[in-house]
């Protein structure tokens, strides 16, 4: 595309690209329907941790959290489902995927759409657990806070334009800074490259009728991501993911708008990283380092460093 | 509406290790202590929602690790703290030289808009033991040469002053966070940007 974003033109979205590669898998009997994911980090670990994304997004809009926990051991699978029309088609899919990956259990970063897949996921696997903890990001427990139950059941039909339209009246571009301006617009470009198919599908699970029983899962632990400013979710969405997951971890962003994943991913790194922490040394651990350990006084960061906060999180290497 | 917007405090705690940052966190926030020490690694995080001048806040309170002073914690760990407060052994006069050092490091690290009245609160802990080292006078003279600095007294371990000391840490945070939307709200610079960034949006969807 001659006017490509400035996040997918930046050096550290080109070095994703070039050094880890696009997968497809299919898991269906419908050989059509392929999972795209990015999977990056130790195949040694069997407990890695899942980002899936929200309507608009595609696997790589978390290239920041697959490059930013790398050097820190962690394996990190950034996946993105093909058109599934019902939650319990989803879910299956899901768990052909984790079983084709030999996964033993997850942990989920689920951002809005996947927050709630993934809480749908984990409520539907209770008798035999796949998930080991869930990290939460804008998210919600109930389709009803969008309102379009009455509508849900003709996004079908509805050309892709108008699906697109839908969306992006959700991007609001006022009071937002240069990076939040920018991880719109990588959105944005992410959001014109889905099918008709893939956004109605999506659109259609995102406002169908149903809700999660937290109560099913209060044996996982939780981690609540939100932004704090006014471009995501109302507060009162904000206060019944709250009171859902009483055990939860707050993780609470002043500002980064619907997608700080990109715009304000050290932070959220950070937070994953502290959510991932303790599991440290148990057969859930995402990493096969420790990620308690303090960093090496050595020069040699290249081996071992795995410091939350190290200044080499800014730069990238293709190795 | 705008004023009653709920509001998030970052706060962040330095000080040497073992002069008790970790305790004063779960004493503020789970009314817990205990005797036992545990080094932090790394850096952690607790909330709590208060009730400052009739407006619910809640702040985010960052534990670090003392013995972490010469490496960088990093950006994300410091940007958009609202109060920085730095913690001593009353006990150990060497946590408490080490205030000046936390101070700066914190202001490089943190690069607030307004260095020179960016809210610091100052803890002496462990009043509870016997073999003081520090006197709270000399503590006061040197947050009086600092701009003024609130000094508090501190026992974790028996609670003495830590709802207070984290009161005052809450409503000065409260007043630097104020200040901050203030500038928040006169983005020139980045209203540029931003025209910029619909400019570009046009484009794409002139592409399609």
């Amino acid at each position: 595309m001659s006017c490509a974003s400035d996040i997918s033109k930046s050096s550290e979205y080109m070095s994703f690209r070039s050094s880890i590669p696009l997968r497809k898998i299919v898991v269906d009997s419908d050989g059509s329907k392929a999972w795209r994911i990015f999977d990056s980090g130790p195949k040694s670990v069997s407990c890695p941790l899942i980002c899936l994304p929200p309507v608009s997004g595609t696997a790589d809009v978390f290239f920041k959290q697959v490059m930013g926990l790398a050097s820190r051991g962690v394996r990190v699978i950034a996946a993105e489902p093909p058109p599934y029309w019902s939650m319990k088609e989803w879910c299956d899919g899901f768990k052909r995927l984790i079983d084709y990956l030999e996964l033993d259990r997850v942990h989920i970063f689920g951002a809005s759409l996947g927050g709630f897949i993934a809480q749908k996921f984990a409520e539907l696997t209770t008798n035999c657990p796949h998930v080991a903890s869930l990290i939460l990001c804008n998210t919600f427990t109930d389709t009803s806070v969008f309102e379009y139950h009455d509508s849900a059941a003709l996004f079908w039909l509805l050309p892709s334009l108008v699906l697109k339209r839908m969306l992006m009246g959700n991007f609001t571009t006022d009071k937002v800074d240069r990076r939040m301006a920018e991880s719109i617009d990588f959105m944005v470009e992410r959001l014109e490259s889905l099918t008709q198919s893939e956004l109605a599908s999506r659109l259609t699970l995102n406002c169908s009728p149903c809700y999660i029983q937290p109560q099913l899962l209060s044996d996982i632990p939780v981690t609540i991501m939100d932004v704090w400013d006014e471009s995501a979710l109302s507060s009162k969405v904000r206060e019944d993911l709250y009171k859902s997951y009483p055990q939860a971890k707050l993780a609470h962003l002043k500002s980064g708008g619907n997608f700080p994943y990109l715009c304000r991913s050290d932070e959220v790194n950070l937070h994953l990283l502290i959510h991932l922490r303790q599991f440290d040394g148990s057969e859930l651990s995402a990493s096969y380092l420790s990620l308690h350990k303090m960093p090496t006084q050595s020069n040699n960061p290249e081996e071992g460093t795995v410091s939350y906060f190290n200044k080499r999180e800014k730069c990238v290497k293709i190795s | 509406m705008s004023s009653r917007k709920k509001v998030l405090l970052k706060v962040i705690i330095l000080g040497d290790s073992g002069v008790g940052k970790t305790s004063l966190m779960n004493q503020f926030v789970n009314k817990k202590f205990s005797n036992q020490y545990k080094a932090t690694i790394g850096a952690d995080f607790l909330t709590k929602e208060v009730i400052v001048d009739d407006r619910i806040v809640t702040m985010q309170i960052w534990d670090t690790a003392g013995q972490e002073r010469f490496q960088s914690l990093g950006v994300a760990f410091y940007r958009g703290a609202d109060c920085c407060v730095l913690v001593f052994d009353v006990t150990a006069p060497n946590t408490f030289k080490s205030l000046e050092s936390w101070r700066d490091e914190f202001l490089i690290q943190a690069s607030p808009r307004d260095p020179d009245n960016f809210p610091f609160v100052i803890l002496g802990n462990k009043v509870d033991l016997d073999n003081r080292a520090v006197s709270a006078k000399r503590a006061q003279q040197w947050c009086q040469s600092k701009n003024d600095i609130p000094y508090f007294e501190t026992s974790a371990k028996e609670a003495v002053n830590v709802e207070l000391a984290f009161q005052t840490i809450a409503r000065n945070a409260l007043a630097q966070e104020t200040e901050a939307e203030l500038y928040n709200e006169f983005p020139d610079q980045i209203k540029l940007n931003a025209n910029d960034n619909s400019r570009n949006r046009d484009g794409d969807n002139c592409a399609c």
